[in-house]
């Protein structure tokens, strides 16, 4: 039975090694190779340079703070929409979801008019004689971008998992005598733990490889890494550089995938 | 206390997440084209939307593409995540890495990625290969939404009902998919929308003539976004808001019926949705397929985004009956890969002088049949012999537009004499200067105010511009392309680096801002028509070019896109008389005695200004 289960992933695994693996080896392809196709290391030496390391570093710091800001701002958030007496939960999805009706790209170009000298929210901060908000064009901007942008990826997963926890668990926990704090930390926290992993892995890679959003909001002053490769494929039309250095960047996707892995599996152990 | 604190919580986060919404739909009915000056309020934009073909087609194509990459995905993710449920610990954490890919991965490496494996595999760039690409980062979306799903489904209870008799799909269907069916949901929900938000993915791997909502927008950036864009997106959150309404006015069961799938409020919320998303896309096909009838005759254009009136191309298609695939670029160095790759066969192009030299040295564009192309003799000959400078012989190019780069100052934001690029590095100004965000126009500026060459290949001369860039980047508020224009409307700048062609429009919209060419010279650029070799169509492309050059088309053209024509007919038909002298659209050849046009340096000193201009970004 198990066995015909397993064969309902056939499609998706013939899929995937046509438009994921495949193409994936034609960029381990080019970023192994120079113009001419010999082999060279060079490619992923590029990151060594001062700069590359610099954007990295930044991305590294900016889409860890994001994705920190994102599950502080969002696990409350979840918890309170998961204990509203909302019977359709496409309702609370939409609420998310919505925004992403308007596209990404004039979305965040809004942003640039709220938050320019003299912007919206300027005009409101002068109308009640409060400093300025002088962010545009600086890392805090682009930290609001992404935490903006990206949020929705860490409610859904967060809210998926809550409102599935059982409710007689938790007035079993305060039964027992449990304090808030107890049942939080040794009952719904645990249990929600597979979709705070999935809500960081969301948020914090799209945010480690974003260039868009740095620059609409840092004024194309700030490189990230994503930036540098955009940048590699599109000035320079350097598709060998560009695509080493996707390489590298890659290792740091790795990591993170393997530390949520490993902790995906302590969440299931205590799951079941 | 408790709740109150909740409701404020609740509120503050709508507010982040609604404030860029509540600004755009107020931008839709603002009556003034850009987006930094409320000009009054106007409905106007929402008419002309559904007049405007190009972007009901975008919407249409956006729409097709997000409900049926999403179907596919959530089909083919569905079942994945179920055959993966039950695998070993081992082939599961290849799958999920797997799956990961694409959702971990930067889009433009996907993007680039799935581009390759197209041209590789000789898929013609287009609708297709849009939405193969869609279906493939969508699938991780499913996935990950049904995994947690599934993981939390009860094993004991699908055990149970076995044992109870019931076939594994009866089992399935009436134990295990109920639990996993908001995952499901969610899932392509998600999928529909990741596929009408997406940008990158779909700009590597769309080809001519298609174009989603967001390369639309992207193309658009250039010159502004166009009002009707925020009103259509405007249109497009309220029917959905609408639709959410709808869903919750309808009867509420009780708590206790939240189990049973097919239930009252099951319906209203399902099928009410599903049907209205099915009498969209219909009318999406419908309408593509109406809009898509052409003859057989056509010629495909790839010029700069809105760089031409799009009038002129409706009456060529009326005068010749030849259907023209137009698409749009933003810079020539995005232009210039695709030409290169040959993945399509583009008929006419229209990229700038230095890039011109670059595709004719690599072997790239056709002579052009001037037999064809009689209205050349429009064209003022003055801009022919500058056109020698890259294209030695006239053979492969005709001239389009031409403009100088300068400085665009505020009157009432600068106290300083502007005549020199050396006012870029007057601390005064710290925060208020817009620098090109380009290599080549940001190392002419450094190399002229040095007084190089903007084309100087010494090391030690690009050295110095480097250190002089990195010692101004302090002072800068933005590296811009197309953003200075609208900036320097709102008064957000007191300086910035702009092409003339953006002046005028800029002074039109704040008459405080001016425009020199400082003393120490400048570039002065042309963008021509050139036929690519691959082709397919090339007497229609000559027939295009030729219908350009006409006088009242090209004027039809200035007057639409402001940048200054090299078409003398055109500039005599021109009646405003003080544009007809303007010094910014007609720059007389003692303003540009110091001025140099680009040429392609080579592959290497291009990576070495890349170079440099990276340290210069990174610093």
């Amino acid at each position: 039975m198990n066995k015909n289960r397993k064969l309902l992933s056939g499609p998706y695994l013939v899929w995937s090694i046509a438009f994921i693996i495949i193409p994936l080896a034609m960029i381990f392809y080019y970023g192994f190779t120079d113009e001419t196709g010999a082999f060279t290391f060079a490619n992923i030496a590029q990151m060594g340079t001062m700069e590359n390391l610099k954007a990295l570093g930044l991305a590294l710091l900016l889409s860890l703070v994001s994705t920190i800001v994102c599950l502080i701002l969002a696990y409350p958030l979840a918890m309170i929409l998961s204990n509203l007496n909302v019977n359709q939960t496409s309702f609370v999805v939409l609420i998310f979801i919505l925004p992403m009706w308007m596209n990404f790209l004039l979305r965040t170009l809004a942003w640039q008019n709220l938050l320019e000298k003299n912007g919206v929210i300027n005009g409101i901060l002068n109308f009640l004689h409060l400093p300025e908000l002088q962010i545009i064009n600086t890392p805090y901007a682009i930290v609001l971008g992404m935490v903006y942008n990206f949020l929705p990826f860490m409610v859904l997963p967060l809210y998926n998992v809550l409102i599935k926890i059982d409710k007689d668990i938790i007035n079993a926990a305060r039964d027992l005598g449990a304090t808030e704090k107890q049942t939080f930390l040794k009952v719904i926290f645990p249990l929600s733990l597979p979709g705070v992993i999935s809500g960081i892995t969301m948020v914090f890679v799209p945010a480690l490889t974003t260039f868009v959003i740095s620059d609409l909001l840092g004024g194309s002053k700030i490189l990230l890494i994503g930036n540098v490769i955009e940048q590699k494929f599109k000035q320079g039309s350097n598709w060998n550089v560009g695509s080493g250095l996707s390489l590298v960047m890659m290792i740091f996707i790795l990591l993170s995938m393997a530390v949520t892995t490993k902790y995906d599996k302590d969440g299931n152990g205590g799951a079941f | 206390m408790r709740n109150t604190f909740r409701k404020i919580y609740l509120a503050l986060i709508l507010i982040l997440l609604y404030a860029p919404i509540a600004t755009l739909i107020v931008l839709s009915f603002n009556s003034s084209k850009t987006r930094s000056k409320w000009g009054g309020f106007t409905g106007k934009w929402y008419i002309s939307l559904f007049q405007d073909t190009s972007i009901m087609n975008a919407l249409y194509t956006t729409l097709i593409i997000a409900f049926v990459s999403a179907l596919v995905a959530t089909i083919i993710g569905t079942a994945a995540s179920i055959g993966i449920n039950t695998m070993q610990a081992r082939s599961r954490t290849f799958f999920m890495t797997v799956t990961n890919i694409p959702m971990l991965n930067a889009d433009i490496v996907t993007g680039i990625s799935l581009m390759l494996l197209f041209i590789a595999c000789r898929f013609t760039l287009g609708f297709s290969t849009i939405l193969l690409a869609h279906i493939t980062f969508n699938i991780p979306y499913v996935i990950l939404s049904v995994m947690p799903k599934l993981k939390q489904t009860n094993k004991s209870t699908y055990e149970a009902a076995l044992d109870l008799g019931a076939s594994p799909v009866y089992a399935f269907m009436k134990v295990v998919f109920p639990d996993i069916l908001p995952g499901v949901l969610s899932g392509f929900l998600l999928a529909f929308t990741m596929s009408l938000d997406d940008f990158i993915i779909t700009h590597f791997t769309k080809g001519p003539g298609v174009d989603t909502l967001s390369t639309k927008i992207y193309s658009e950036v250039r010159k502004g976004i166009k009002p009707e864009m925020y009103a259509l997106s405007t249109l497009l959150f309220v029917s959905v808001l609408l639709l959410m309404l709808l869903i919750n006015m309808s009867p509420k069961d009780t708590k206790t019926a939240k189990h049973k799938v097919f239930n009252k409020a099951m319906i209203f919320g399902r099928v009410i949705p599903v049907s209205m998303i099915l009498i969209i896309v219909s009318g999406g096909i419908f309408y593509h397929v109406e809009s898509g009838q052409s003859g057989s005759e056509q010629v495909v254009v790839y010029n700069w985004g809105e760089y031409i009136d799009p009038d002129v191309i409706d009456i060529f298609e009326e005068e010749t009956g030849i259907h023209v695939v137009y698409e749009e670029f933003e810079t020539n160095e995005i232009m210039y890969p695709k030409i290169q790759s040959g993945a399509i066969a583009y008929d006419v192009v229209c990229p700038s002088d230095y890039m011109i030299q670059r595709m004719i040295e690599n072997n790239l564009l056709a002579k052009i049949d001037f037999d064809n192309v009689p209205n050349i003799a429009n064209i003022d000959p003055d801009y022919l012999e500058q056109s020698t400078s890259f294209d030695p012989t006239n053979e492969y190019s005709v001239p389009y537009c031409f403009g100088t780069v300068g400085i665009l100052y505020n009157k009432t934001m600068v106290s300083d004499p502007v005549d020199s690029w050396d006012i870029l590095w007057n601390e005064k100004y710290n925060d208020n200067i817009l620098m090109q965000d380009s290599v080549r126009d940001a190392f002419a500026v450094a190399l002229k105010r040095n007084g190089a060459s903007l084309n100087s290949t010494d090391v030690s001369e690009l050295q110095k511009a480097m250190n002089d860039l990195i010692k101004e980047k302090p002072l800068v508020q933005a590296y811009v392309i197309d953003q200075v224009r609208d900036k320097m409307i709102g008064n957000e700048a007191a300086l910035g680096v702009i092409y003339s062609g953006e002046a005028i429009y800029t002074q039109q919209e704040n008459p405080d801002l001016e425009y020199v060419i400082p003393k120490e010279g400048s570039n002065v650029w042309i963008d021509s028509w050139v036929i690519p070799k691959n082709a397919e169509n090339k007497e229609n492309a000559e027939a295009f070019i030729n219908f350009l050059c006409r006088g009242d088309i090209a004027l039809k053209n200035f007057e639409y896109i402001t940048y200054s024509t090299p078409n003398k007919a055109a500039r005599e038909l021109i009646e405003d008389e003080s544009i007809r002298n303007s010094s910014i659209a007609f720059p007389t050849a003692e303003d540009l005695k110091d001025c140099e046009t680009y040429r392609f340096l080579g592959d290497d000193v291009d990576s070495y200004y890349n170079e440099l201009w990276n340290k210069v970004k990174a610093s």
